[in-house]
């Protein structure tokens, strides 16, 4: 049961203390660890609980020891695990007299049944029962541990009597707190800014954001792996070029094969979501990048179409090939709208999907086409009457 | 200045030897009967198909409104007096009747492997 400071090399630096969700919280520890908690001795006042940084706390106890003074109460809070002292300030609910008696009979006459300023009373004199408790009360209380004169206590930032006849609360407190130190509390922070524990997931969804800033800033319509896969080096952690001579050989994939991998899992994900597709499946790995842009829309006019619906892209000079899916799905539609099967309805969107793979491109997926119906749909080339189904006029 | 932590107990630990003299605790009963005179409650419980009971001195909390046969929670001292057992010197006692007493006991198990388990990694930690 170590009171003393921590010893320094093994504290996490106070930089990064904000990465720990349990430092932003009122962590719901045993008042046991509360006071044995060890404080920091990078910024006094901050205490650490296995290696997780705590400011603030929350109890639930019975009060068995009360101090009051003017200014605040001392309650000593007993939780079943240890007691702690909690000094909760009276606020001004306290502090003020009673209201003039001039100031009730003013609008006794006005408000007929509803007495505002009895009302007031009454909601303050509620105010003042929860704050003041007597011992063998239940009281809650979150806020900065502090110590003082060589003990801890709690500097109350919120406090209150909590009502609990049938001892719910307490018992549904006892249930949760070991499942809060088993989930969080005892599990050791992930502290690390670029940890080598980075899931896969991330760094994957890291590449694929990459990808996409690139398109939008070199307005991409087609493009080879290659193209991109220097994009995605800084992701790769690495090797250290140290010059030593006892350097061992690193098992495990080479950067190159990891940079590769990174590529594929990424086109996989921008496939899936839409944004890229194969217009032709053959050998030489094509991509397509589906586009937000439309030919007949002014400049000027489809910036501001593009601030409304979609996020920023810089316009730049458009090409007939660019838009060729765009176009493919528009000609389908309005063609099959004219006929007399789908002019009532609009046409529904697998059928859609099957007419643009037998003209355009096999591969197109269901969700290109969803992006791309949505940017038809945002620049009114066509109109959705009703889910799934879409006509032009 | 501040008393020590009440630690959950059942009641059938009490009197069975398992709570030391002096110790805080908190236990949990139904008012069987209550002896203002001489202060002295008793709460009982029921356990293994035996009842239990649980001898209270109520000095400290007193005046207090009996309900015979309500759920109370005591809060106190252990005190063993020679023939009479344990009792407990109540510091708080509080009626808690409609207390669902199953789930309370599930907590209390609950709270106890709990800090089992801890000192059970604690001390493999401190062994390796």
């Amino acid at each position: 049961m170590q009171r003393a400071a921590m010893d320094p090399a093994e504290e996490p630096p106070s930089m990064l203390w904000g990465l720990d969700p349990v430092f932003s919280a009122f962590a719901r520890l045993y008042v046991r660890d509360i006071l044995v908690m060890t404080e920091s001795t990078q910024v006094p006042g901050i205490y650490f609980y296995k290696l997780h940084p705590i400011y603030k706390v929350d109890v639930l106890g019975t009060v068995v020891y009360k101090r009051e003074r003017d200014d605040f109460f001392c309650y000593g809070v007993d939780d079943g695990t240890g007691v702690i002292n909690c000094l909760c300030w009276k606020n001004d609910l306290f502090k003020e007299e009673d209201p003039a008696p001039s100031g009730a009979q003013h609008s006794d006459g006005a408000q007929g049944g509803f007495n505002l300023v009895a009302e007031l009373k009454k909601l303050r004199e509620t105010q003042r029962s929860r704050c003041r408790l007597e011992i063998g009360e239940l009281l809650r209380v979150r806020g900065p541990v502090k110590t003082s004169r060589q003990q801890r206590e709690i500097m109350a930032s919120t406090f209150y009597k909590v009502d609990d006849p049938v001892m719910a609360v307490q018992v549904a407190w006892m249930m949760d707190v070991p499942q809060l130190y088993r989930l969080c509390y005892d599990k050791p922070p992930q502290l690390q800014p670029d940890a080598a524990g980075d899931s896969p997931i991330s760094v994957v969804g890291k590449a694929t954001n990459i990808i996409k800033d690139f398109f939008k800033q070199k307005s991409v319509t087609r493009f080879r792996p290659y193209d991109v896969q220097d994009l995605l080096q800084p992701l790769i952690p690495c090797q250290p070029q140290t010059a030593s001579a006892d350097q061992e050989p690193v098992a495990g994939p080479s950067a190159c094969q990891q940079l590769r991998q990174l590529l594929k899992e990424a086109l996989q994900v921008l496939q899936d979501e839409g944004v890229v597709y194969r217009k032709v499946k053959s050998q030489d790995e094509v991509y397509n990048v589906r586009t937000i842009r439309d030919v007949s829309i002014p400049p000027v006019t489809r910036q501001l179409v593009t601030l409304v619906r979609t996020p920023a892209v810089a316009p730049s000079q458009v090409t007939a090939r660019d838009t060729d899916l765009l176009i493919a799905v528009k000609d389908v539609i309005r063609e099959d709208s004219r006929r007399e099967k789908y002019a009532e309805k609009g046409c529904h969107i697998l059928h859609v999907l099957s007419a643009v793979r037998q003209r355009h491109s096999l591969n197109v997926s269901k969700a290109t086409l969803q992006l791309v119906l949505k940017s038809l749909e945002c620049n009114s080339d066509i109109v959705s009457t009703s889910e799934d189904h879409y006509t032009a006029f | 200045m501040l008393p020590a932590p009440a630690v959950f107990h059942f009641p059938w630990e009490v009197n069975s030897g398992e709570v030391q003299e002096g110790e805080s605790v908190r236990v949990f009963g139904r008012l069987v009967c209550y002896q203002p005179e001489e202060s002295r409650a008793t709460l009982s419980a029921q356990h293994a198909s035996k009842e239990h009971r649980v001898a209270v001195h109520t000095l400290f909390v007193e005046p207090f409104n009996p309900i015979i046969g309500a759920q109370y929670l005591v809060l106190g001292e252990i005190e063993k007096a020679e023939g009479v057992g344990a009792v407990i010197r109540a510091r708080v006692l509080n009626c808690v009747d409609g207390v669902n007493v199953a789930l309370l006991q599930n907590a209390i198990n609950e709270q106890r492997s709990f800090f089992i388990e801890r000192e059970q990694t604690s001390d493999n930690a401190q062994a390796t």
